[in-house]
């Protein structure tokens, strides 16, 4: 595995002892952790509204399922609002179940 | 208790009866509404597109955008009255606070006859790539190791 870490654990990533992945086998830096940038609210730039499908389907990925927060960068409450609308366009006939139209 | 609320019904018609006649199956449409007691607030064609996938064997339908106001026990009625009607393809209907102002703009012309007579399915699309799932940090971490 790994020589005995003299930086205690290897948790600084880059820090010493070579970093990058093989930094002593420790935890590795997540791209969307707590460590990162700090998450910035994404607004959505139209409305939310099952009528508004093109816009809906980009946060559609290509086989039809709804993008998740991390992606989207919603509030709680906008990507809820986002989801109900991806799911009344879809029962309407203005957006696939599975697939892109 | 009763409360009046206004509604937002999306329908889906089948263009083999737009076909027919627009107005005569707007006004029976409408008909529907203020059967059960609502005020018909609004109604407009919303548009004519292909469907995202075949209902009830059909590529393409009109889309009628009606808001109306209507007592709370009425909806129950009006939905079940709108599952009879074989003009019919999907209904939407939904709770709103407000008519958004562009429903009370006048319809746009509307000729039948340019609805396109594409009745058949869109070439095929590609096949859905499967999706990676999102594989564990550690997992990760642990092959490369």
């Amino acid at each position: 595995m790994s020589s005995s870490n003299s930086n205690g654990g290897g948790y600084r990533d880059g820090g010493g002892g070579g970093g990058g992945r093989d930094s002593g086998g420790g935890p590795r830096r997540s791209k969307f952790g707590r460590f990162g940038a700090p998450r910035r609210e994404v607004l959505p730039e139209e409305p939310l509204d099952y009528k508004n499908s093109p816009y809906l389907a980009k946060f559609v990925s290509a086989n039809g399922r709804i993008q998740s927060r991390k992606r989207t960068g919603f509030s709680g409450q906008n990507q809820r609002k986002l989801a109900t609308a991806i799911k009344h366009a879809r029962l309407i006939g203005l957006m696939p179940f599975v697939g892109r139209a | 208790m009763q409360r009046t609320r206004t509604y937002e019904c999306m329908c889906l018609l089948d263009n083999r009866e737009v076909r027919k006649g627009w107005d005569a199956l707007k006004n029976a449409v409408s008909g529907q509404f203020t059967k059960h007691g609502a005020k018909i607030l609004s109604s407009r064609r919303w548009d004519e597109r292909r469907l995202a996938y075949p209902i009830k064997g059909q590529h393409r339908g009109t889309y009628l955008l009606v808001y109306f106001s209507a007592d709370t026990n009425a909806v129950a009625l009006i939905r079940r009255d709108m599952q009879f009607n074989e003009a019919l393809l999907r209904i939407m209907l939904l709770e709103v606070e407000e008519v958004p102002q562009g429903a009370y703009e006048p319809e746009a012309a509307f000729d039948v006859n340019t609805i396109p007579s594409d009745d058949a399915p869109p070439a095929a699309a590609p096949e859905p790539v499967p999706e990676p799932m999102p594989a564990e940090e550690s997992n990760e971490a642990r092959t490369e190791a």
